[in-house]
């Protein structure tokens, strides 16, 4: 059977089963060349657009991807956002670069770190007032070991490979890091059979370290407090975790050390190209603040990368949003639990998708223990919204360790997984755009393997610079190496993991280190005025505390927010009331309060408090 | 900013060393030094007063001073108080005392460390032979109580919202919503409307409100405020700054009712939904932490279970009016003062409540030596709080068959502590033949005869 006919038999099958389904609306054929499937037409509910997307996805193994663009009735798919409260100016208009990259996810963030490595002008923009405010700063920070991905797929492989190589980044990023381990426990006893399968898949997959099958007396010794209804489990020595905004942050930093420009509050949304030989190749990127040029296009948009592949004309595949849930538990639980531990069989009694892990018990690096993430699938992908019922769910997983309670939990958040229907990640050269490359579909283990997608996606840059496939470039040399690269990031101090004697002498050297504003967390003034001259400075509330943790502890700001609004208008010049959270419309103040009644009490405490003083 | 060091410079060792201060640290530290202790005063912020500095309303001080004082007021007298004794206390400021360990197996005057971090004077490390938890308490967050929804700006505590106004003078909101009806969200309902807020309307999850009833009226009533109870917040809306809320009613066991939702237009919604004693410091110990008060369990010199260590003020349990704040302070400075020179044998009574009471303080009695007479005159304070309103009742504390109080109270309700007293000479006796005392609240219905 040749080609073209496999493919209008497939269509076949699937416009069958669709309409088996009860989906008769649905209007199944090719795009991108015949490699791709696209779905249209309509649907009643979300639901069922998820269903036609994973009738067509199973049957889809000899296509490039799939485009599902199906209407779901009964619900709004806000489109991508427009940058409609964003600023438009033209003060980036005419700028020129060798390589733009677009997300300052985790993803953005370690390619740009590998490519200020070379004599390269590298610029990310960025929708966002900072770095990681989308999956990259709401996911569970887990280094993965990399025995969940499927064998074969790019997930797997990048997997394991990241896994490897985060010891050592995280020297040179000097950012904490470390390795729990992980264990998998098992709901019953014969599920100890299926040990020799997991030690193949692991060997398949390239997981590293001394993985094997414990008892239950093994994992009743290494976790005391674990659930009586463990029955051994399977242990992972590798799985590590880390901050995954310091990791990103870090990595953005680095390679602004190196050379490497952030436009923040940057939003891109269109392409200028031009037709050579049969090929469509951007020449101008379309932003807010105008348009900028690059030999190079990255795609490192997150949930948004199918739209910028639709804005090239490259688009291939599209994403859904599948929503993750996560809960935060006391610092204090972290001497009740050591180890990452998940028990599968929860998830079929919570009902979970199947394409997720789903979830368990993680402890973080900061010292909480964090329980989650869930997996619902959502159609407005920036929705981070929480609700009663998957929190429920995530409540279940208490019950692994026998020491936790509901009443531990002190936060909980939202992110949202950039799935693409075929469930791998796409790290490739635009077939049809030769100046545009992918790393798309990052949903996890994302954070664990974008040391080892950056390592790919700059030797496909290279290729693309050195081979001189665009025109414009004449460069035909391998592009060198910077002579002044600096290899290692050095991070701003932490007075709580200082000894006495370093807290001492720092504070020596400079008094604001004492002077304590995070209570929960022990963060300084020296710190927060740190953050805010850091290579990528903070600029809101929320940048603030992602860079030192000022307001993620158990009283959520209660003490702090105050103390922070004030350092950050004193050492920025901005006025109180134009400090935001998190950008826009995010205003923690809405006025300051003048020649009002207040100002006469206001006058009365202030006397009074000059007495206090001194 | 700058630490302020009343007195001579921050020595090594002191006898008292107190965490914290808010009025009951102040009175601690007076209390150590009217009997000769030598005192050492550690407050995070840059000034002595607590969380009183940003309470500008007036009612403080009745019981103490019969006057109503402003919260910086109140602090200012004590501050002054604290003054007084000059060199005999030793003030920082600006220092966070960030780890204490306690080391039983060394001298009596090192028994406990205190790390402490401050901006002039570096790091420290002082000891001393006790130490007083002052540290006052913290409010729940909105996360607290399981508000979902999104996450945006706007979403504060009533004493952030105090703060912000009160102190930085800046207002936080247009039109806002308050969830819980306790002392802290009624006073800023009033002090937002003043400042030009428009208060949709408090809401609260419980049948009753739990603030005082006086704050209900002065500041709800007064100002055609509206209290919904029975109802509650259960979704926040808005991605970058508050748009709406979602309120539900909520039937007797506190379960939302569906279809009772309403969405209501806000730019924030101000959360008072309790306070929790600040006792994170306590890690270090294994030690108990009364599940009903947050804090630890004392005798009624505010002792703890470890020798030495005292608790007082909001670390202890929250108290609703400062000036019983203020008296245990005092009477844990006075005690500390004795045992830092002498560790005087002891025996212990606990105490039990029962009944219509949610805790008591003091958890236990310590008995002193029998010889020592002075102190067999004392009258013990006994604070109490009731589970649920209750218009007549009747409180009995007793030992064995030893009848140690008995009153009858009406309309009682748990947002208000309540004292009462016994005699410590009357336990001592009591106790040879009892090893426990029982308060036991017993409410009096219609059946009640006796009237
Ligand atoms: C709940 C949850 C838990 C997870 N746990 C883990 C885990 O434990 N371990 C793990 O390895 N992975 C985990 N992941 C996955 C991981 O978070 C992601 O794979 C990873 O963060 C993806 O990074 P990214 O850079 O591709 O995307 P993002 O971090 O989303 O970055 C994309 C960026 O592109 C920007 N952008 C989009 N469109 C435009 C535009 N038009 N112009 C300018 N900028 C634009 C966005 O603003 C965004 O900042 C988890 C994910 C979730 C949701
Ligand atoms: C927002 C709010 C509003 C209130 N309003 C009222 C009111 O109107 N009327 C009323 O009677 N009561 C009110 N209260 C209760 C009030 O807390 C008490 O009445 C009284 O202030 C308690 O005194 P305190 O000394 O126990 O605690 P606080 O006044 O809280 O003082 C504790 C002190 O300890 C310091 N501290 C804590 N930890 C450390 C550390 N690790 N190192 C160094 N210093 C530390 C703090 O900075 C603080 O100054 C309110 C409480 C809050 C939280």
């Amino acid at each position: 059977m040749n080609s073209r006919n496999r493919t209008v038999k497939t269509l076949h099958i699937i416009s069958r089963e669709l309409r088996k389904k009860g989906f008769p609306k649905v209007k199944t054929e090719t795009c991108y060349d015949g490699k791709s499937i696209r779905l249209s037409g309509k649907v009643q509910t979300w639901q069922q657009k998820i269903e036609a997307g994973y009738i067509a996805a199973s049957h889809s193994q000899k296509f490039k991807g799939i485009v599902n663009d199906i209407a779901a009735e009964s619900v709004h798919e806000p489109l991508f956002p427009s940058p409609g409260s964003r600023e438009f100016d033209e003060t980036l208009d005419g700028l020129s670069y060798d390589v733009v990259i677009i997300g300052a996810g985790v993803i953005g963030c370690f390619i740009a770190r590998e490519l200020a490595r070379y004599e390269l002008s590298v610029a990310v923009l960025e929708k966002e007032t900072d770095a990681a405010m989308h999956a990259s700063g709401r996911n569970d920070g887990m280094i993965h070991p990399g025995f969940a991905p499927k064998p074969g797929t790019l997930r797997a492989k990048y997997n394991s490979k990241g896994n490897s190589m985060y010891p050592a980044i995280a020297e040179e990023l000097d950012i904490e890091y470390r390795q729990p381990g992980s264990i998998l426990l098992f709901s019953s006893s014969w599920m100890r059979l299926l040990a020799p399968v997991l030690r193949y898949r692991c060997k398949r997959n390239g997981v590293a370290g001394n993985y094997r099958y414990l008892t239950r007396m093994q994992v009743q010794n290494l976790e005391p407090h674990v659930t009586y209804r463990q029955k051994g489990g399977f242990y992972f020595p590798t799985a590590g975790i880390v901050s995954p905004f310091q990791v990103t942050i870090a990595c953005a930093e680095h390679a602004v050390q190196n050379g490497a420009v952030f436009h923040r509050s940057t939003c891109v949304t269109g392409f200028k190209s031009l037709k050579r030989k049969n090929k469509r190749q951007i020449t101008g990127i379309i932003t807010n603040h105008g348009i900028i040029s690059a030999n190079v296009v990255i795609n490192a948009a997150g949930i948004w990368a199918d739209y910028i592949a639709g804005m090239a004309d490259d688009q291939f595949f599209s994403i859904h949003g599948r929503k993750g849930t996560d809960a935060i538990l006391d610092k204090k639980t972290s001497r009740y639990q050591k180890h990452i531990m998940a028990m599968p069989s929860l998830l079929k009694t919570a009902g979970n998708h199947i394409h997720s892990k789903g979830g368990g018990i993680v402890v973080c690096i900061e010292g909480n223990t964090l329980l989650g993430p869930t997996a619902e699938e959502v159609p407005d992908r920036e929705d981070y919204s929480t609700h009663k019922n998957e929190f429920r769910k995530l409540e279940q997983h208490l019950s692994l360790n026998t020491r936790l309670k509901k009443s531990d939990i002190i936060n909980y958040y939202s992110g949202v997984r950039a799935a693409t229907w075929k469930e791998d990640f796409i790290v490739e050269k635009s077939e049809r755009v030769p100046n545009l490359v992918h790393a798309a579909g990052i949903q996890s283990p994302g954070l664990a393997s974008a040391p080892a997608i950056a390592i790919d996606i700059c030797k496909m840059v290279l290729e693309i610079l050195s081979t001189g496939r665009v025109e414009k470039v004449e460069k035909t040399d391998p592009i060198p190496l910077k002579q002044n690269f600096i290899p290692c990031r050095q991070h701003p101090p932490v007075l709580k993991l200082l000894s006495n004697d370093e807290k001492k002498a720092l504070i020596r050297k400079n008094p604001l280190y004492g002077n304590i504003i995070c209570r929960c967390e022990e963060i300084s003034e020296g710190e927060v005025r740190d953050a805010l001259h850091s290579s990528l400075p903070a600029v809101t509330i929320d940048g603030i505390k992602r860079r030192t943790r000022a307001g993620t502890g158990r009283c959520h700001g209660g003490f702090c927010l105050s103390k922070v609004l004030e350092i950050i208008s004193s050492e920025t010049g901005i006025p109180k009331s134009q400090i935001t959270r998190k950008g826009g419309d995010s205003r923690i103040i809405i006025r300051e309060i003048s020649q009002t009644l207040s100002s006469e009490n206001k006058k009365d405490t202030e006397e009074r408090e000059g007495l206090y003083g001194d | 900013m700058g630490t302020e060091t009343v007195g001579r410079q921050p020595g090594k060792q002191y006898d008292i060393l107190i965490i914290g201060g808010g009025p009951a640290g102040m009175a601690a530290a007076a209390a150590g030094a009217e009997y000769g202790a030598s005192v050492c005063l550690i407050e995070r912020n840059n000034k002595l007063g607590g969380i009183l500095k940003q309470c500008i309303h007036d009612g403080f001080g009745i019981v103490q001073f019969n006057e109503r004082l402003t919260g910086p007021e109140y602090a200012y007298r004590y501050r002054n108080l604290v003054k007084s004794y000059g060199s005999k206390v030793t003030v920082l400021t600006s220092a966070y005392a960030s780890k204490i360990s306690y080391h039983p197996e060394k001298s009596a005057a090192d028994l406990f460390t205190t790390e402490i971090i401050t901006a002039q004077n570096g790091a420290l490390c002082l000891t001393s032979s006790t130490l007083i938890l002052a540290m006052g308490c913290r409010e729940k967050s909105d996360r607290q109580v399981f508000i979902h929804g999104d996450r945006p700006a706007g979403i504060l505590t009533a004493g952030q919202a105090q703060y912000f106004i009160n102190i930085q003078g800046l207002m936080p909101c247009k039109r806002c919503v308050i969830l819980g009806s306790g002392d802290i969200g009624l006073i800023m309902a009033r002090r937002l409307v003043l400042e030009g807020a428009e208060v949709e309307g408090v809401y609260e999850i419980r049948n009753e409100p739990s603030g005082l009833k006086r704050n209900i009226v002065q500041c709800l009533d007064d100002f055609s405020i509206p209290l919904h109870l029975q109802t509650t917040v259960t979704e926040v809306h808005g991605r970058e700054r508050v748009e709406s809320i979602t309120v539900c009613k909520v039937d007797d066991d506190q379960k939302e009712i569906p279809g009772t939702e309403r969405t209501i237009e806000c730019d924030s919604l101000i959360v008072s939904v309790g306070l929790i004693p600040e006792n994170d410091i306590l890690s270090f110990s294994q030690i108990f932490l009364d599940p009903h008060t947050g804090g630890p369990e004392v005798d009624q010199n505010m002792q703890t279970r470890i020798p030495g260590l005292f608790s007082c003020g909001n670390a202890l349990h929250v108290c609703d009016l400062v000036d019983y704040v203020s008296e245990s302070g005092e009477t844990a400075g006075t005690y500390a003062a004795k045992v830092s020179r002498k560790q005087i044998p002891y025996r212990t009574v606990e105490i039990q409540s029962s009944g219509n009471l949610v805790y008591q303080i003091p958890h236990f009695i310590t008995l002193p030596d029998i010889q020592n007479k002075s102190s067999t005159i004392m009258k013990i304070p006994v604070y109490f709080r009731v589970a649920k309103s209750t218009e007549k009742a009747e409180l009995v504390i007793r030992c064995g068959n030893t009848v140690l109080f008995r009153k009858r109270y009406s309309n009682l309700s748990p947002p208000e502590m309540k004292r009462a007293e016994i005699s410590l000479s009357a336990v001592a006796k009591a106790a040879l033949s009892s090893p426990l005392i029982e308060c036991i609240m017993t409410d009096l219905g219609d059946t009640d005869g006796l009237r």
